[in-house]
């Protein structure tokens, strides 16, 4: 089994007399992508804030490859990328000289162009941001973030109000992401997503996780608790009908 | 280049070149500013014609008309030439549009014992009653002169006055340094306050939140940047000021000005930074910028010159950060003077850029 890079331990956080996250623990072994899944309010944004030292923590540890995110936030954030949301970059900056500034906030010159062909933006290179479609901006949150190759990959609900095309593509972004041996941890409202893309999830609910092991290992041992489907499985869906017809293309 | 430098400078370089794609930036901050300079600039042009008056020939002497072309001719005095009856130059004098109206009443100038006589007749109103004494004095200077031709006696006293070849300041020089100082306003308080609640709601802050960028790094990019946009738009007014519509002088040295305004910049920019940085929304940073703003507005010398305000608020005005600034640019502009020659300005404003950067660090947050 692989060494874990992410520790979380007992950690808390309350706002006000609001207990947000009620004492979670659990490792992120190196390589692997790692889901949180819960409804809105359970506790992953904030969870995941305070492990890219966004957010201050009550209560517990963190550790990032070895290093503490509350005794050392500076070092932790040259490990860790972030996507952020797709609204978080100036107008009227190229995307180049985005990627540019980006590096340069850890102190790196890069090569945006480079970065930009890895995730097949590279004819917009003079564009604006607030040029591209939806899945594009999405596409140039993910190389900004990856700028300085960072050990672990943070992405909140990265397909959240993305076509079906333009979230398959993403989805083989964050697998080709993997496969360079960076961690990934998201989180996601889309199961079937989580069930593509993770090697284990944790289930969370009102600040606890209520469940963390592989998605085949959580559907089996709920099928062992004698649950059954209402409907009958088909071996397709609406959404495969719809990739079908419409291509897996990227489209914008 | 150390690498914390390369990021300034990669990060000043970047905001620059997104001033210069940004039509309305430009529009506020170089167009702006040449608006102020085109108005308050045409009134202090005619800087020497302090009164506005109607003159009113009743007359139809050849003495008459000879004295009005003379009047006319003056400098003094504007003179109303729509004013043509006494009953107008009533109206007008109610609105203030007019100060006094001069009356040349019939049969002024006729030539009585071989010599033309009259009395003129000046009309004033409570409100303009100075007006209407330098009007008298004048009037009264000039029939002097007249008369002493006329009657050819040895005047026993006179006086004459004399230059003293000294270049004192005008209006305009006054106007420039404050609309200098409306620029480092316009440009280093709203210009922040605006787009720093803007970054924060975009999540554009929280992005470089989370890299390495440490907050000071971006403080010194954003001088960087305000200070290079800053220079420019000025350089633009002063390039307009220079030229012969206004005939505004530098006399200084420009690379002593250039430095001063770049100073006067990074400190003015400080409260923009602090109050931006501070404000979680456009709600909040907006009236603390007005209530901020408001003052030096009005009272660094901006608009008004501080000289024409009692001298208790002279005193309190001193102490604004602005006031120094505009003084010092006006004094190295206009005046000739060196940096080691202000001082007081220069000391003055860093003591407040001590405390306004002070501030700024410690209220900054990133979202």
């Amino acid at each position: 089994m692989s060494q874990a890079i992410v520790q979380v331990k007992d950690l808390h956080k309350s706002y006000g007399d609001r207990e947000v996250v009620k004492g979670i623990s659990f490792d992120v072994k190196q390589g692997e992508t790692f889901g949180i899944l819960g409804p809105n309010g359970a506790g992953k944004t904030t969870t995941l804030e305070m492990i890219e030292t966004l957010r201050p923590i009550d209560k517990g540890t963190v550790t990032v490859n070895g290093i503490n995110v509350a005794a050392d936030p500076q070092k932790i954030r040259y490990l860790i990328g972030v996507q952020t949301q797709s609204t978080a970059f100036m107008d009227k900056v190229k995307l180049t000289e985005l990627l540019e500034q980006q590096a340069a906030a850890y102190g790196e010159k890069i090569d945006p162009l480079k970065l930009l062909k890895d995730v097949n933006l590279e004819s917009q290179a003079s564009s604006y941001v607030e040029n591209l479609s939806g899945g594009q901006k999405q596409r140039f949150s993910i190389a900004a973030a990856l700028v300085h190759q960072p050990k672990v990959f943070f992405l909140d609900e990265p397909t959240t109000g993305l076509d079906p095309q333009a979230r398959r593509r993403l989805w083989e972004l964050i697998r080709m992401v993997k496969k360079q041996g960076t961690t990934v941890i998201l989180t996601t409202h889309y199961m079937e997503e989580a069930e593509m893309l993770c090697d284990r999830v944790a289930i969370m609910d009102e600040g606890a996780i209520v469940a963390l092991d592989t998605p085949e290992n959580l559907v089996r041992q709920l099928l062992k608790r004698g649950f059954k489907k209402e409907r009958k499985v088909e071996q397709a869906d609406l959404e495969d009908v719809f990739i079908d017809l419409t291509g897996k293309e990227l489209r914008g | 280049m150390p690498s914390w430098l390369y990021t300034v400078v990669v990060f000043a370089k970047i905001s620059i070149r997104r001033y210069f794609r940004d039509r309305v930036a430009i529009f506020f901050t170089v167009l702006f500013p040449l608006i102020f300079l085109v108005v308050f600039g045409s009134f202090s042009k005619n800087g020497s014609v302090s009164f506005h008056i109607g003159l009113i020939n009743q007359s139809d002497s050849s003495f008459a008309q000879k004295f009005v072309r003379n009047t006319k001719g003056s400098n003094m005095f504007k003179i109303d030439d729509t004013v043509t009856t006494l009953a107008q130059a009533k109206a007008k004098m109610s609105r203030s549009e007019i100060d006094a109206a001069l009356v040349l009443p019939p049969g002024f100038g006729d030539v009585r014992n071989g010599q033309p006589t009259g009395q003129a007749v000046i009309y004033y109103d409570e409100n303009s009653a100075q007006a209407a004494q330098t009007l008298e004095s004048v009037i009264k200077g000039e029939f002097e002169g007249i008369n002493a031709s006329l009657v050819k006696a040895p005047a026993p006293f006179s006086v004459v006055s004399k230059s003293t070849n000294t270049q004192g300041l005008s209006k305009l020089d006054y106007t420039v340094s404050g609309l200098i100082g409306f620029s480092i306003i316009g440009l280093g308080i709203f210009g922040p306050v605006n787009y720093f609640p803007l970054m924060k709601r975009q999540g554009v802050l929280r992005r470089l939140h989370i890299t390495p960028l440490r907050v000071w790094q971006f403080f010194v990019s954003s001088v960087l940047s305000n200070a290079v946009i800053g220079l420019f738009s000025i350089a633009v007014m002063i390039a307009v000021a220079s030229s012969p519509l206004f005939h505004f002088k530098i006399v200084g040295n420009y690379l002593e000005l250039a430095v001063f305004i770049m100073f006067g910049i990074l400190t003015i920019f400080g409260i923009g930074l602090a109050i931006g940085g501070w404000a979680k929304n456009e709600n909040q940073a907006a009236p603390l910028a007005n209530i901020v703003v408001f003052p030096m507005l009005f009272l660094s010398g901006t608009f008004f010159p501080r000289y024409a305000m009692p001298e208790w608020l002279q005193h309190v005005t001193a102490f604004l950060p602005l006031t120094p600034i505009i003084d010092g640019i006006r004094m190295i502009a206009t005046e000739g003077k060196h940096l080691t020659d202000i001082g007081p300005q220069l000391g003055l404003t860093a003591i407040w850029a001590v405390i306004i950067y002070a501030i700024a660090f410690r209220v900054f947050r990133w979202e």
